[in-house]
């Protein structure tokens, strides 16, 4: 299966205008199972070091994998760079931490600096994610500013904390525009202008499931009701039985609550991106296309996770695997007319510091 | 010269940093390697394939650099495989072995060993077990041995700002001056020295604070540069029985001995960071999963730490002369009067105090009975 369509000379030459064109993943659990078993068994070696390599491959099979019109992404970063930026960033945390407890002061400076920085580190984490993917050997790049940053990623999850989520649609209208409107292809600019309805109609569907999981909750509680009496009066001595039934009753909240918002920020998530990646064109009138089934999104990732769990993590490169060919296969281009071919004007990747702090604070941008 | 060219691998050919793909394969024209373009349809040099006269009919090479100034990306999978020469340009092409092969010609190793380990082959059963054994021991063996040697080389200093800062914090925002009266303090202080001389660090390695607790109430702490702090809330908890306080501070004592902060912390940090390596491995689902289970087992190694803590007021209170079981007795008035009467769950930081009465008592009947 040859990945190259030499013969077309450019991206308009293999369709017809006004037809999607399906991204799809070419990678399989079976290879990923050998990268994956070897990253982690050279990252433990290592201890540690090889990580930032394994970061490099991973991402090389997946974005390599992940195919439109035959053509794969590249992924360019190096091992170094990554390195470098996660020894700088874990060096720095160390340093907070340890500040924290020995000068108090001190520490407190620098958790200030960070925040102040964050809108920085998040820009420039996006920036350097753009610009070591590659589609037909023609660069991505970021050009967003600090500003943008700031309103996206600092007063977004401010708002959405303060208004208990009533307000997230508006952020992540914002994290949509910021990176929509600033990531280009090459000289190609891409641009998009998220509705606010539709997201508001997603957010909603995942509220009413929080408020199942709290209904569920509430009735399991009330059925327990002489149980959890029984605990907070404390006077008498609780026989071992129940006991053993409380632990099993926090348990089942336990698991209760991870899969309510758990399932709820996936839902969520899937329609943000549906509504966002649908309202992107690329520069000529080029349409993206998103449909991900939210649910559908929702289960996979889910049993991925319960998969995983019961075969002791082994399952894991069939997951992640399963999850990408799912999201993807759910992504289109539609291509209005010829795009012509795209140059890349040379820019320098920058440091990785910013997007090592990125995806150790949890989230990751791949494109 | 011309008569060496040897094709090597059919692919596509993109000038720096375009989009454009011309059809082209690599050449190895001996001292260099050169990209040639493809003539398309119909024209004579697809069947005349690539050991053909470089005469006039032939194009010029797209680009040609000796063979140690191209950049090879590794291979991964099926993944085509690109060539960057040093002009800028890229050869990419989906022949994967003819590139290894060229490479081995070339005395440059073609198949990296990470590759040739990542192939599917039964041999990866065995790194799958290895791997799964080596994590185990590396969580099991190798953190506990990275902990103790953080709190060997962790200099004293440390551990006395850190006492300082949370007294100091501890003071001005929960913590009132002590309300007991002066011949009180002093017996209780008497009392300390006799058990702290029996401590590792002697009697001058802890100093015993008197505070009012407000809203931590009747409690007994110790920071890890041997600052202990009692509150008054608990004095009147014991109501006069003061063998049990020195119980209490014996076992306190052991948490400065057995160095069970500084211990905790280094575990929770090594945890986090073995955590965050395999983050990107195990995706966020899994890795919000290992936090929580994380902070479940960071509360087993805590009641451990009591446990320790408590066979260590055991045996501290023998040496000083005093009753060995008197700890025993404190978790008798938590009983009565606090209702702690639970026993130990997996959520719990401390375990159930009828549990550890009972441990304290067989502990301090057993020894005495030998």
């Amino acid at each position: 299966m040859t990945a190259i369509d030499s013969a077309a000379p450019s991206v308009a030459a293999a369709g017809p205008a006004e037809a999607f064109h399906r991204v799809s993943f070419t990678g399989s659990g079976k290879e990923y199972f050998g990268i994956w078993i070897v990253n982690i068994l050279l990252t433990i070696i290592t201890l540690g070091i090889y990580s930032a390599w394994a970061k490099v491959r991973r991402n090389r099979y997946f974005y390599g994998n992940t195919m439109l019109l035959g053509r794969g992404f590249e992924y360019h970063a190096r091992g170094w760079q990554i390195l470098v930026g996660r020894v700088i960033v874990v060096g720095y945390f160390i340093l907070y931490n340890v500040a924290l407890t020995v000068f108090p002061i001190a520490g407190l400076v620098l958790g200030l600096l960070i925040v102040l920085a964050l809108p920085w580190l998040v820009m420039r984490g996006i920036r350097f994610s753009a610009r070591v993917t590659s589609y037909r050997n023609v660069r991505f790049n970021f050009v967003g500013g600090i500003g943008g940053a700031f309103l996206a990623f600092m007063v977004g999850p401010v708002i959405t904390v303060l208004t208990l989520g009533i307000l997230a649609p508006i952020a992540s209208r914002w994290v949509g525009r910021y990176v929509g409107n600033n990531l280009r292809w090459g000289s190609k600019t891409f641009a998009t202008d998220p509705p606010l309805a539709p997201i508001y109609g997603t957010w909603f569907v995942a509220a009413l499931v929080v408020l199942l999981g709290i209904v569920i909750l509430a009735v399991g509680a009330f059925l327990n009701s002489a149980l959890i009496i029984a605990t907070i009066d404390g006077s008498g001595t609780l026989p071992a039985e129940f006991q053993a039934s409380m632990i099993a009753a926090v348990i089942f909240a336990y698991v209760a609550i991870f899969i309510t918002f758990g399932l709820a920020s996936l839902v969520y998530r899937a329609g943000v991106r549906n509504v966002v990646w649908s309202a992107t064109t690329l520069e000529g009138g080029h349409q993206i296309l998103s449909d991900l089934p939210r649910f559908g999104y929702a289960w996979v990732a889910i049993s991925n996770i319960i998969l995983t769990i019961l075969t002791l993590g082994f399952y894991r490169p069939w997951a992640a695997v399963r999850l990408a060919r799912y999201t993807y296969e759910h992504t289109a281009v539609r291509f209005n007319g010829p795009v012509g071919d795209v140059m890349a004007p040379a820019e320098k990747d920058g440091s990785a510091v910013g997007a090592e702090f990125v995806s150790f604070e949890g989230f990751d941008f791949g494109f | 010269m011309a008569s060496e060219e040897r094709v090597i691998a059919e692919g596509a050919w993109h000038a720096e940093g375009s989009s454009h793909a011309v059809k082209a394969r690599l050449v190895d024209a001996g001292d260099r390697i050169a990209c040639m373009a493809v003539a398309t349809e119909g024209a004579p040099g697809r069947m005349g394939t690539g050991d053909g006269p470089a005469g006039e009919g032939v194009p010029p090479a797209l680009a040609s650099a000796p063979f140690s100034s191209l950049q090879i990306w590794e291979r991964i999978g099926r993944l085509p495989r690109r060539i960057a020469f040093p002009d800028g340009s890229v050869f990419e092409t989906a022949d994967n072995d003819a590139i290894d092969a060229l490479m081995t010609a070339r005395g440059r190793r073609g198949v990296s060993f990470v590759h040739r380990l990542e192939r599917f082959h039964p041999r990866l059963i065995l790194l799958a077990a290895g791997t799964f054994l080596l994590g185990g021991a590396v969580y099991r063996y190798a953190l506990p041995l990275l902990v103790e040697i953080a709190v060997l080389v962790t200099p004293p200093v440390v551990p006395q700002i850190m006492a300082k800062s949370t007294l100091e914090t501890l003071d001005r925002t929960v913590f009132d001056a002590s309300r007991l009266d002066a011949e009180t303090q002093a017996r209780l202080t008497e009392g300390f020295r006799e058990l702290a001389a029996e401590g590792a660090r002697g009697a001058e390695g802890y100093t015993l604070n008197f505070r009012t607790g407000g809203a931590i109430g009747p409690n007994a702490f110790a920071l890890p540069d041997g600052t202990l702090v009692m509150t008054d809330e608990l004095v009147a908890l014991a109501d006069g029985d003061e063998e049990m306080l020195f119980g209490v501070l014996a076992h306190e004592i052991g948490h400065v001995d057995l160095k069970h902060s500084l211990r905790q912390l280094y575990r929770a940090a090594g945890v986090a960071g073995l955590i965050m390596l395999i983050a990107g491995d195990v995706g966020s689902g899994i890795e919000d999963l290992l936090t929580q289970g994380a902070g479940l087992v960071a509360l087993s190694y805590s009641r451990e730490a009591e446990s320790e803590a408590d066979r260590y007021s055991v045996t501290l209170m023998r040496q000083a002369g005093k009753d060995p079981a008197a700890l025993a007795r404190f978790f008798v008035v938590l009983s009565r009067k606090l209702g702690d009467t639970g026993n130990t769950s997996i959520l719990s930081t401390h375990p159930g105090s009828p549990e550890r009465r009972k441990a304290i008592e067989d502990l301090a009947k057993g020894a005495t009975g030998s």
